[in-house]
């Protein structure tokens, strides 16, 4: 009878143990992945990223009044305009870049508006092997205020040839790749 | 043992052929995926639904062409090419919008955007059954690429369960030249 019981209290103890090594597994390795994500390689400016599908590499930023094309903003906003070398570096022509870029440090920014500097139009596909200068722009409040050092995320791509629900070729987010730092020169102020 | 040899016999065997089924299913996108027409640039190639005949393809550094009266004139890192083509349709109207160049790499190349309001554009224009109709498609691609081109035609981009034609371009027709005009009646 003795044993019988000495025998069920070790089999609970075991299960215990195992939940609680388990569960302090499982902490540590989230721990570990947490801080991992958090630490985004900072880079210098007009240094080559590739971020999965594209070669980055950011140049400057400025302040500006007018689109990259000529034409005016909308009223009661200003354009933070910053220019970079975009290079599609997947095989097929693409124009999903709009979420290449994120400014880190200006909030409720909306998706930029690219522009090829080689016609001053807005940019459609940018085609594999072929790297071009183009300009993103932010539109935001006049009245916001902006940092003097802008700080750019560059968020990568990862390319599945099987994704997970149709067994498809695709293009899945996989989080930042890298950070640049640039300084917000004044253009022409609004 | 000889009890659960039965058993074994069975498992094993139904287990490798799940795994075999599995392993050779052909992929979603691979079953829902276009339906694949092939020819030369010296045929007229057909599908069920349209039909494509290449006339020339020519090679420029620079195109040029008059929009809304103002001359455009377009420069590119790589090279333009520019296909004549005569489109039909068979079955009832509808357009071509989607043109892509396979290059010497494999890479395949989407239409210019850039270009996209030159006289002519095929992609711009709806084909009526009975009707053929002439234009260019204006690809834009690094020199390199150029050799052992294909053209693949559909009515949309990704097309799923529809027609795609692809035509293999010559090698030899593709003379490059440093500008080229693009006329009201094409190339």
């Amino acid at each position: 009878m003795t044993r019988k019981m000495s025998r069920a209290w070790l089999t609970k103890l075991l299960a215990g143990a195992g939940g609680l090594l388990a569960a302090a597994l499982s902490l540590g390795y989230s721990l570990y992945e947490q801080r991992e994500a958090d630490m985004i390689p900072q880079v210098e400016a007009a240094t080559p990223v590739e971020a999965g599908r594209w070669k980055v590499s950011v140049s400057r930023s400025t302040i500006d009044a007018a689109m990259p094309n000529g034409a005016r903003i909308s009223p009661g906003k200003k354009a933070v305009v910053v220019e970079m070398m975009l290079e599609n570096i997947s095989a097929e022509s693409s124009n999903l870049y709009g979420n290449l870029i994120k400014l880190a440090n200006v909030h409720d920014a909306s998706k930029p508006q690219y522009y090829l500097k080689r016609d001053r139009a807005i940019l459609w596909d940018l085609h594999p092997r072929m790297p071009e200068a183009v300009t993103a722009v932010w539109e935001v409040p006049a009245t916001l205020s902006l940092p003097t050092v802008l700080r750019l995320r560059i968020e990568g791509a990862i390319f599945k040839p099987r994704d997970n629900l149709y067994a498809a070729p695709g293009w899945f987010p996989s989080g930042s790749v890298a950070e640049v730092a640039l300084p917000l020169n004044v253009g022409i102020e609004p | 043992m000889t009890r659960q040899a039965p058993m074994v016999l069975t498992i094993v065997p139904v287990a490798a052929l799940l795994a075999a089924l599995q392993a050779t299913t052909p992929p979603y996108a691979m079953l829902t995926g276009p339906i694949r027409t092939t020819g030369h640039q010296t045929e007229t190639v057909l599908s069920t639904t349209f039909g494509v005949k290449v006339h020339r393809v020519l090679k420029a550094g620079t195109i040029a062409y008059a929009r809304f009266g103002r001359a455009v004139q377009l420069q590119t890192s790589g090279v333009w090419i520019v296909v004549s083509a005569e489109l039909r349709a068979f079955q009832k109207t509808m357009p071509v919008r989607a043109a892509t160049l396979i290059g010497a790499s494999g890479r395949s190349y989407r239409q210019s955007r850039r270009a996209g309001e030159a006289p002519g554009i095929l992609s711009a224009k709806v084909v009526q059954p009975g009707l053929p109709t002439t234009g260019i498609f204006v690809f834009e691609l690094p020199d390199d690429e150029t050799l052992g081109m294909k053209l693949v035609l559909s009515e949309q981009y990704d097309p799923q369960l529809k027609d795609e034609i692809g035509v293999f371009l010559e090698d030899d027709g593709t003379a490059s030249r440093d500008r080229l005009e693009i006329g009201k009646d094409g190339v």
